[in-house]
Protein backbone atom coordinates (compact mmCIF):
# COMPACT_ATOMS: atom_id res chain seq x y z
CA UNK A 1 0.00 0.00 0.00
CA UNK A 2 1.30 3.51 -1.25
CA UNK A 3 1.29 6.22 1.41
CA UNK A 4 2.31 9.66 0.61
CA UNK A 5 1.58 12.74 2.07
CA UNK A 6 3.01 16.57 3.02
CA UNK A 7 3.16 18.36 6.34
CA UNK A 8 5.04 21.75 7.78
CA UNK A 9 7.17 22.13 10.54
CA UNK A 10 7.45 25.08 12.17
CA UNK A 11 11.39 24.55 12.03
CA UNK A 12 13.96 25.49 9.38
CA UNK A 13 14.53 22.37 7.35
CA UNK A 14 18.16 22.18 9.06
CA UNK A 15 16.62 21.94 12.54
CA UNK A 16 13.31 19.63 10.91
CA UNK A 17 16.14 17.60 9.75
CA UNK A 18 17.50 17.10 12.77
CA UNK A 19 14.55 16.37 15.15
CA UNK A 20 13.10 14.15 12.48
CA UNK A 21 15.94 11.78 13.22
CA UNK A 22 16.77 12.50 16.80
CA UNK A 23 16.05 8.96 19.08
CA UNK A 24 14.53 10.88 22.10
CA UNK A 25 12.30 12.74 19.90
CA UNK A 26 11.21 9.59 17.59
CA UNK A 27 11.07 7.70 20.49
CA UNK A 28 8.59 10.39 21.94
CA UNK A 29 6.33 10.66 18.16
CA UNK A 30 6.03 7.51 17.26
CA UNK A 31 2.88 6.69 18.28
CA UNK A 32 2.47 4.14 20.64
CA UNK A 33 6.44 3.60 21.08
CA UNK A 34 7.38 2.36 24.57
CA UNK A 35 11.40 2.60 23.83
CA UNK A 36 14.23 3.08 21.37
CA UNK A 37 17.49 1.35 21.92
CA UNK A 38 20.35 2.22 19.82
CA UNK A 39 21.27 -1.21 18.44
CA UNK A 40 23.70 0.65 15.83
CA UNK A 41 24.68 3.68 13.88
CA UNK A 42 21.07 4.77 12.85
CA UNK A 43 19.71 1.79 13.49
CA UNK A 44 17.38 1.36 16.95
CA UNK A 45 15.16 -1.73 18.57
CA UNK A 46 11.87 -0.55 19.41
CA UNK A 47 8.96 -1.96 21.43
CA UNK A 48 5.72 -0.44 20.76
CA UNK A 49 2.31 -0.52 22.30
CA UNK A 50 -0.84 0.12 19.55
CA UNK A 51 -4.52 0.79 20.63
CA UNK A 52 -6.95 1.49 18.34
CA UNK A 53 -10.57 1.24 18.78
CA UNK A 54 -10.79 -1.95 21.05
CA UNK A 55 -7.47 -3.17 19.50
CA UNK A 56 -4.25 -3.37 21.16
CA UNK A 57 -1.11 -5.40 20.81
CA UNK A 58 2.40 -5.06 21.18
CA UNK A 59 5.14 -4.78 18.70
CA UNK A 60 8.91 -5.76 18.71
CA UNK A 61 11.08 -3.99 15.33
CA UNK A 62 13.30 -1.53 14.79
CA UNK A 63 13.71 1.72 13.07
CA UNK A 64 16.25 2.62 10.48
CA UNK A 65 17.45 5.33 8.52
CA UNK A 66 19.58 5.67 5.72
CA UNK A 67 20.62 7.41 2.50
CA UNK A 68 21.05 10.12 4.67
CA UNK A 69 21.38 13.63 2.64
CA UNK A 70 21.01 16.72 5.33
CA UNK A 71 19.17 18.75 4.93
CA UNK A 72 17.39 17.82 2.21
CA UNK A 73 16.32 13.94 2.63
CA UNK A 74 16.40 10.45 4.04
CA UNK A 75 15.12 7.17 4.20
CA UNK A 76 13.23 5.89 6.64
CA UNK A 77 12.39 2.35 7.92
CA UNK A 78 10.03 1.16 10.45
CA UNK A 79 9.17 -2.61 11.08
CA UNK A 80 7.53 -4.42 13.52
CA UNK A 81 6.10 -7.60 14.61
CA UNK A 82 3.86 -8.95 17.37
CA UNK A 83 1.28 -11.61 18.32
CA UNK A 84 -1.44 -9.56 16.50
CA UNK A 85 0.32 -9.21 13.01
CA UNK A 86 2.92 -7.27 11.54
CA UNK A 87 3.96 -4.07 9.60
CA UNK A 88 6.80 -2.46 7.63
CA UNK A 89 6.86 0.53 6.63
CA UNK A 90 9.47 2.28 4.18
CA UNK A 91 9.37 5.74 2.85
CA UNK A 92 11.89 9.25 1.44
CA UNK A 93 11.21 11.69 3.23
CA UNK A 94 11.97 15.00 1.46
CA UNK A 95 12.25 18.47 3.11
CA UNK A 96 12.09 21.64 1.70
CA UNK A 97 11.94 25.26 3.02
CA UNK A 98 8.67 27.16 3.12
CA UNK A 99 7.03 30.57 4.59
CA UNK A 100 6.25 28.86 8.12
CA UNK A 101 9.53 26.56 8.80
CA UNK A 102 9.81 23.29 6.20
CA UNK A 103 7.58 21.43 3.96
CA UNK A 104 7.78 17.48 4.83
CA UNK A 105 7.21 15.34 2.26
CA UNK A 106 6.93 11.36 2.06
CA UNK A 107 6.48 8.87 0.02
CA UNK A 108 6.67 5.67 0.79
CA UNK A 109 5.21 1.94 1.35
CA UNK A 110 3.15 0.29 4.09
CA UNK A 111 2.59 -3.87 4.51
CA UNK A 112 0.47 -4.97 7.06
CA UNK A 113 0.11 -8.89 7.28
CA UNK A 114 -1.18 -11.23 9.69
CA UNK A 115 -4.43 -11.36 11.73
CA UNK A 116 -5.14 -7.64 12.03
CA UNK A 117 -4.84 -7.47 8.27
CA UNK A 118 -7.06 -10.40 7.15
CA UNK A 119 -9.26 -8.74 9.00
CA UNK A 120 -8.80 -5.23 9.52
CA UNK A 121 -8.32 -4.62 5.53
CA UNK A 122 -11.00 -2.00 5.17
CA UNK A 123 -9.49 0.26 8.38
CA UNK A 124 -5.52 -0.32 7.43
CA UNK A 125 -5.27 2.89 5.26
CA UNK A 126 -7.31 4.75 7.11
CA UNK A 127 -5.14 3.84 10.58
CA UNK A 128 -2.25 4.19 9.08
CA UNK A 129 -2.82 7.33 7.75
CA UNK A 130 -3.41 8.46 11.10
CA UNK A 131 -0.68 7.29 12.95
CA UNK A 132 1.07 8.68 10.62
CA UNK A 133 -0.72 12.20 10.83
CA UNK A 134 0.21 11.62 14.86
CA UNK A 135 3.68 11.06 14.44
CA UNK A 136 3.59 14.23 12.59
CA UNK A 137 1.55 16.68 14.64
CA UNK A 138 4.16 15.85 17.48
CA UNK A 139 6.79 17.00 15.26
CA UNK A 140 5.35 20.14 14.88
CA UNK A 141 4.61 20.16 18.52
CA UNK A 142 8.62 19.37 19.73
CA UNK A 143 9.80 21.86 16.31
CA UNK A 144 7.72 24.55 18.56
CA UNK A 145 9.67 23.66 21.99
CA UNK B 1 -12.19 -18.10 17.58
CA UNK B 2 -11.82 -18.79 21.38
CA UNK B 3 -10.84 -15.13 23.11
CA UNK B 4 -8.26 -15.45 25.85
CA UNK B 5 -9.74 -15.75 29.30
CA UNK B 6 -10.89 -12.26 31.31
CA UNK B 7 -12.81 -11.29 34.29
CA UNK B 8 -16.08 -10.37 33.93
CA UNK B 9 -18.46 -8.10 35.66
CA UNK B 10 -22.60 -7.29 35.26
CA UNK B 11 -22.86 -3.93 37.53
CA UNK B 12 -26.58 -3.40 38.60
CA UNK B 13 -26.40 0.11 38.73
CA UNK B 14 -24.74 3.00 36.65
CA UNK B 15 -22.52 4.26 39.98
CA UNK B 16 -20.84 0.74 40.54
CA UNK B 17 -20.18 0.39 36.92
CA UNK B 18 -19.01 3.80 37.00
CA UNK B 19 -16.74 2.48 40.14
CA UNK B 20 -15.41 -0.33 37.79
CA UNK B 21 -14.26 1.17 34.87
CA UNK B 22 -10.73 1.96 34.82
CA UNK B 23 -7.23 0.93 33.43
CA UNK B 24 -7.03 -2.42 31.67
CA UNK B 25 -10.96 -2.77 31.90
CA UNK B 26 -13.06 -2.55 28.75
CA UNK B 27 -16.90 -1.67 28.95
CA UNK B 28 -19.19 -3.99 26.70
CA UNK B 29 -22.52 -2.76 25.40
CA UNK B 30 -24.05 -4.95 22.88
CA UNK B 31 -20.61 -6.33 21.81
CA UNK B 32 -21.17 -6.42 18.00
CA UNK B 33 -17.57 -5.19 17.46
CA UNK B 34 -15.72 -5.69 20.93
CA UNK B 35 -16.64 -9.59 20.86
CA UNK B 36 -15.60 -10.59 17.20
CA UNK B 37 -12.41 -8.68 18.41
CA UNK B 38 -11.70 -10.59 21.03
CA UNK B 39 -12.17 -13.52 19.55
CA UNK B 40 -9.63 -13.41 17.10
CA UNK B 41 -7.35 -12.20 20.19
CA UNK B 42 -6.68 -8.55 18.29
CA UNK B 43 -8.54 -7.61 21.77
CA UNK B 44 -7.52 -9.07 24.89
CA UNK B 45 -9.14 -6.72 27.95
CA UNK B 46 -8.50 -8.37 31.16
CA UNK B 47 -11.99 -7.67 32.38
CA UNK B 48 -15.04 -6.91 31.05
CA UNK B 49 -17.85 -4.27 32.50
CA UNK B 50 -21.19 -5.50 30.84
CA UNK B 51 -23.87 -2.67 31.06
CA UNK B 52 -26.35 -4.86 29.81
CA UNK B 53 -28.23 -5.14 33.24
CA UNK B 54 -27.64 -1.56 34.33
CA UNK B 55 -31.47 -0.51 34.12
CA UNK B 56 -32.57 2.82 33.02
CA UNK B 57 -30.04 3.06 30.27
CA UNK B 58 -31.99 1.86 26.96
CA UNK B 59 -34.97 3.84 27.30
CA UNK B 60 -36.27 6.54 24.64
CA UNK B 61 -38.59 9.36 25.59
CA UNK B 62 -39.22 12.96 24.16
CA UNK B 63 -39.21 15.46 26.45
CA UNK B 64 -38.41 19.51 26.32
CA UNK B 65 -37.90 19.80 22.70
CA UNK B 66 -34.96 16.76 22.70
CA UNK B 67 -35.30 13.11 22.28
CA UNK B 68 -33.01 11.64 24.85
CA UNK B 69 -31.87 7.57 23.93
CA UNK B 70 -30.29 6.07 26.39
CA UNK B 71 -26.84 4.30 25.68
CA UNK B 72 -28.02 1.20 25.39
CA UNK B 73 -30.99 1.11 23.40
CA UNK B 74 -30.52 -0.66 20.79
CA UNK B 75 -30.52 -0.47 16.84
CA UNK B 76 -34.05 -2.28 16.41
CA UNK B 77 -35.50 -0.19 20.11
CA UNK B 78 -34.51 3.09 17.99
CA UNK B 79 -35.77 1.95 14.74
CA UNK B 80 -38.85 0.21 15.80
CA UNK B 81 -39.38 3.50 18.41
CA UNK B 82 -42.65 5.35 18.03
CA UNK B 83 -41.04 7.99 19.70
CA UNK B 84 -38.48 8.27 17.12
CA UNK B 85 -40.89 7.54 14.57
CA UNK B 86 -42.92 10.96 15.49
CA UNK B 87 -39.82 13.08 16.93
CA UNK B 88 -37.22 11.92 14.85
CA UNK B 89 -37.32 9.99 11.67
CA UNK B 90 -33.74 10.55 10.93
CA UNK B 91 -32.76 8.67 13.46
CA UNK B 92 -34.94 6.16 12.70
CA UNK B 93 -34.18 5.70 8.58
CA UNK B 94 -30.32 5.58 9.50
CA UNK B 95 -30.47 3.33 12.34
CA UNK B 96 -32.70 1.00 9.52
CA UNK B 97 -29.86 0.21 7.65
CA UNK B 98 -27.03 -0.44 10.37
CA UNK B 99 -25.50 -4.37 9.31
CA UNK B 100 -28.59 -6.69 9.37
CA UNK B 101 -31.43 -7.78 11.56
CA UNK B 102 -29.48 -9.83 14.59
CA UNK B 103 -26.80 -6.96 14.51
CA UNK B 104 -29.44 -4.33 15.01
CA UNK B 105 -31.14 -6.47 17.55
CA UNK B 106 -27.53 -6.59 20.19
CA UNK B 107 -25.43 -3.34 19.13
CA UNK B 108 -26.42 -0.21 20.89
CA UNK B 109 -26.18 3.42 19.96
CA UNK B 110 -23.82 4.38 22.74
CA UNK B 111 -21.68 1.29 22.08
CA UNK B 112 -21.80 2.34 18.37
CA UNK B 113 -20.71 5.73 18.94
CA UNK B 114 -17.70 5.21 21.51
CA UNK B 115 -15.96 2.67 19.14
CA UNK B 116 -16.66 5.61 16.65
CA UNK B 117 -15.83 3.38 13.59
CA UNK B 118 -15.00 5.76 10.72
CA UNK B 119 -17.66 3.86 8.59
CA UNK B 120 -20.38 3.58 10.59
CA UNK B 121 -23.89 4.77 10.41
CA UNK B 122 -24.95 6.76 13.56
CA UNK B 123 -22.29 9.55 13.03
CA UNK B 124 -23.98 10.85 10.09
CA UNK B 125 -27.15 11.10 11.49
CA UNK B 126 -25.66 12.62 14.81
CA UNK B 127 -24.03 15.13 13.02
CA UNK B 128 -27.09 15.91 10.74
CA UNK B 129 -28.85 16.19 13.85
CA UNK B 130 -26.35 18.29 16.02
CA UNK B 131 -26.51 16.14 18.91
CA UNK B 132 -25.49 16.52 22.15
CA UNK B 133 -23.65 13.05 23.89
CA UNK B 134 -24.40 12.94 27.43
CA UNK B 135 -20.78 11.08 29.64
CA UNK B 136 -20.68 10.63 32.67
CA UNK B 137 -17.82 9.68 35.13
CA UNK B 138 -17.94 8.82 38.92
CA UNK B 139 -17.82 12.02 40.23
CA UNK B 140 -18.59 14.64 36.76
CA UNK B 141 -20.98 14.62 34.04
CA UNK B 142 -20.66 17.04 29.82
CA UNK B 143 -22.36 17.21 27.27
CA UNK B 144 -20.11 16.57 24.31
CA UNK B 145 -21.24 17.80 20.91
CA UNK B 146 -21.73 15.38 18.18
CA UNK B 147 -19.19 17.33 15.77
CA UNK B 148 -16.39 17.31 19.00
CA UNK B 149 -16.96 13.61 19.40
CA UNK B 150 -16.32 12.14 16.03
CA UNK B 151 -12.41 13.16 16.80
CA UNK B 152 -10.47 11.05 14.02
CA UNK B 153 -10.66 7.21 13.63
CA UNK B 154 -12.16 5.03 16.62
CA UNK B 155 -10.65 7.83 18.28
CA UNK B 156 -13.44 10.19 20.47
CA UNK B 157 -13.08 12.51 23.53
CA UNK B 158 -14.14 9.82 26.03
CA UNK B 159 -11.77 9.84 28.96
CA UNK B 160 -11.56 5.97 30.14
CA UNK B 161 -13.54 6.47 33.51
CA UNK B 162 -16.21 7.99 31.42
CA UNK B 163 -19.62 5.98 29.96
CA UNK B 164 -21.77 7.46 27.49
CA UNK B 165 -24.94 7.49 28.90
CA UNK B 166 -27.43 8.88 26.47
CA UNK B 167 -27.78 10.84 23.15
CA UNK B 168 -29.90 13.86 22.99
CA UNK B 169 -31.15 15.47 19.62
CA UNK B 170 -33.42 18.18 18.91
CA UNK B 171 -37.16 16.92 18.06
CA UNK B 172 -37.21 17.77 14.18
CA UNK B 173 -39.58 20.26 13.06
CA UNK B 174 -42.63 18.24 11.43
CA UNK B 175 -42.16 20.08 8.07
CA UNK B 176 -38.37 19.48 7.91
CA UNK B 177 -37.36 16.97 5.36
CA UNK B 178 -34.94 14.28 5.54
CA UNK B 179 -32.66 11.32 4.23
CA UNK B 180 -30.23 9.00 4.77
CA UNK B 181 -28.70 7.56 1.93
CA UNK B 182 -25.96 4.73 2.13
CA UNK B 183 -23.69 2.45 0.11
CA UNK B 184 -23.48 -0.49 2.36
CA UNK B 185 -20.37 -2.63 1.76
CA UNK B 186 -21.49 -5.66 0.33
CA UNK B 187 -20.33 -8.14 3.12
CA UNK B 188 -19.71 -6.20 5.99
CA UNK B 189 -22.98 -3.98 5.83
CA UNK B 190 -20.68 -0.94 6.66
CA UNK B 191 -21.20 2.39 5.00
CA UNK B 192 -18.89 2.66 2.23
CA UNK B 193 -20.28 6.40 2.29
CA UNK B 194 -23.39 7.30 4.04
CA UNK B 195 -25.07 10.99 4.03
CA UNK B 196 -27.26 11.86 6.39
CA UNK B 197 -29.55 15.33 5.35
CA UNK B 198 -32.20 17.48 7.06
CA UNK B 199 -33.38 20.05 5.31
CA UNK B 200 -35.64 22.98 5.99
CA UNK B 201 -37.94 25.06 3.29
CA UNK B 202 -38.60 28.71 3.98
CA UNK B 203 -40.70 30.52 0.71
CA UNK B 204 -39.86 28.14 -1.82
CA UNK B 205 -36.36 28.71 -1.08
CA UNK B 206 -33.54 25.97 1.33
CA UNK B 207 -33.64 27.87 4.73
CA UNK B 208 -31.28 25.55 6.72
CA UNK B 209 -29.39 22.74 5.61
CA UNK B 210 -27.26 19.83 7.67
CA UNK B 211 -25.42 16.84 5.76
CA UNK B 212 -23.80 14.16 8.14
CA UNK B 213 -21.00 12.26 5.71
CA UNK B 214 -19.65 8.78 7.48
CA UNK B 215 -17.65 6.37 5.34
CA UNK B 216 -15.39 8.91 3.43
CA UNK B 217 -12.86 10.15 5.54
CA UNK B 218 -11.03 8.95 8.82
CA UNK B 219 -13.98 10.42 10.68
CA UNK B 220 -17.97 11.63 9.62
CA UNK B 221 -17.97 15.21 9.08
CA UNK B 222 -20.47 17.78 8.76
CA UNK B 223 -20.39 19.50 4.99
CA UNK B 224 -20.29 22.55 6.11
CA UNK B 225 -19.26 24.06 2.20
CA UNK B 226 -22.27 22.21 1.13
CA UNK B 227 -24.70 23.28 3.17
CA UNK B 228 -24.00 27.48 3.08
CA UNK B 229 -23.83 26.88 -0.08
CA UNK B 230 -27.68 25.57 -0.19
CA UNK B 231 -28.49 28.31 2.49
CA UNK B 232 -27.04 30.65 0.15
CA UNK B 233 -29.46 29.69 -2.43
CA UNK B 234 -27.23 27.03 -4.63
CA UNK B 235 -28.82 24.25 -6.35
CA UNK B 236 -28.47 20.51 -5.04
CA UNK B 237 -26.07 19.83 -7.95
CA UNK B 238 -23.52 22.25 -7.10
CA UNK B 239 -23.54 22.26 -3.35
CA UNK B 240 -23.35 17.88 -3.65
CA UNK B 241 -20.11 18.45 -5.84
CA UNK B 242 -18.47 20.20 -3.31
CA UNK B 243 -19.29 17.76 -0.40
CA UNK B 244 -15.40 15.92 0.58
CA UNK B 245 -13.57 18.79 -0.73
CA UNK B 246 -10.26 19.14 0.96
CA UNK B 247 -11.14 15.54 2.60
CA UNK B 248 -8.72 12.92 2.48
CA UNK B 249 -10.58 9.85 1.35
CA UNK B 250 -10.27 6.59 2.97
CA UNK B 251 -9.12 4.00 -0.13
CA UNK B 252 -9.57 -0.27 0.55
CA UNK B 253 -9.67 -3.38 -1.73
CA UNK B 254 -13.50 -2.24 -2.48
CA UNK B 255 -13.53 1.39 -3.01
CA UNK B 256 -10.72 4.11 -4.23
CA UNK B 257 -10.44 7.01 -2.94
CA UNK B 258 -11.43 8.73 -6.09
CA UNK B 259 -14.46 6.36 -6.37
CA UNK B 260 -15.64 7.19 -2.70
CA UNK B 261 -15.59 10.56 -3.23
CA UNK B 262 -17.99 10.21 -6.18
CA UNK B 263 -19.95 8.18 -4.97
CA UNK B 264 -20.22 10.50 -1.56
CA UNK B 265 -21.10 13.23 -3.86
CA UNK B 266 -23.78 11.29 -6.05
CA UNK B 267 -25.40 9.91 -2.69
CA UNK B 268 -25.57 13.50 -1.17
CA UNK B 269 -26.92 14.77 -4.35
CA UNK B 270 -29.87 12.05 -4.27
CA UNK B 271 -30.53 12.30 -0.10
CA UNK B 272 -30.53 16.37 -1.17
CA UNK B 273 -33.39 15.73 -3.43
CA UNK B 274 -35.34 12.96 -1.22
CA UNK B 275 -35.26 15.49 1.68
CA UNK B 276 -36.19 18.34 -0.18
CA UNK B 277 -39.33 16.88 -1.34
CA UNK B 278 -40.08 15.79 2.27
CA UNK B 279 -39.81 18.87 3.11
CA UNK B 280 -42.72 21.30 3.45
Amino acid sequence: MKVAGSYSLPAPPERAYELLQDPDVLAKCIPGCEGLDRVAEDEYAMRMKMGIASISGRFDGKVRISEKTPPVSFRMSVEGAGKIGFMKGDGVITLSAADSGSNVQFEGDVQVGGTIANVGQRLIETTAKMIIKRFFDCMSQRANE
Amino acid sequence: MIPQTFEYSAPATLAEALHLIDGDRKLLAGGMSLIPLMKLRLAQPGHLVDLGRVPGLNSIEAAGGKIRVGAMATHHDVETSPVVRASCPLLGETVGSIGDPQVRHRGTIGGSIAHADPAADYPAALLALEAQIRVVAAHRERMIAAEDFFMDAFTTPLEPDEIVVEVLAPIEDSKEGYRYEKVAHPASGFAVVGIAVRIKKSGGKIAMARIGVTGLGSHAFRARNAEALLEGGAGIDAAAAVVGEGIDANSDLYASAEYRLHLARVHAARALRTALSRAE
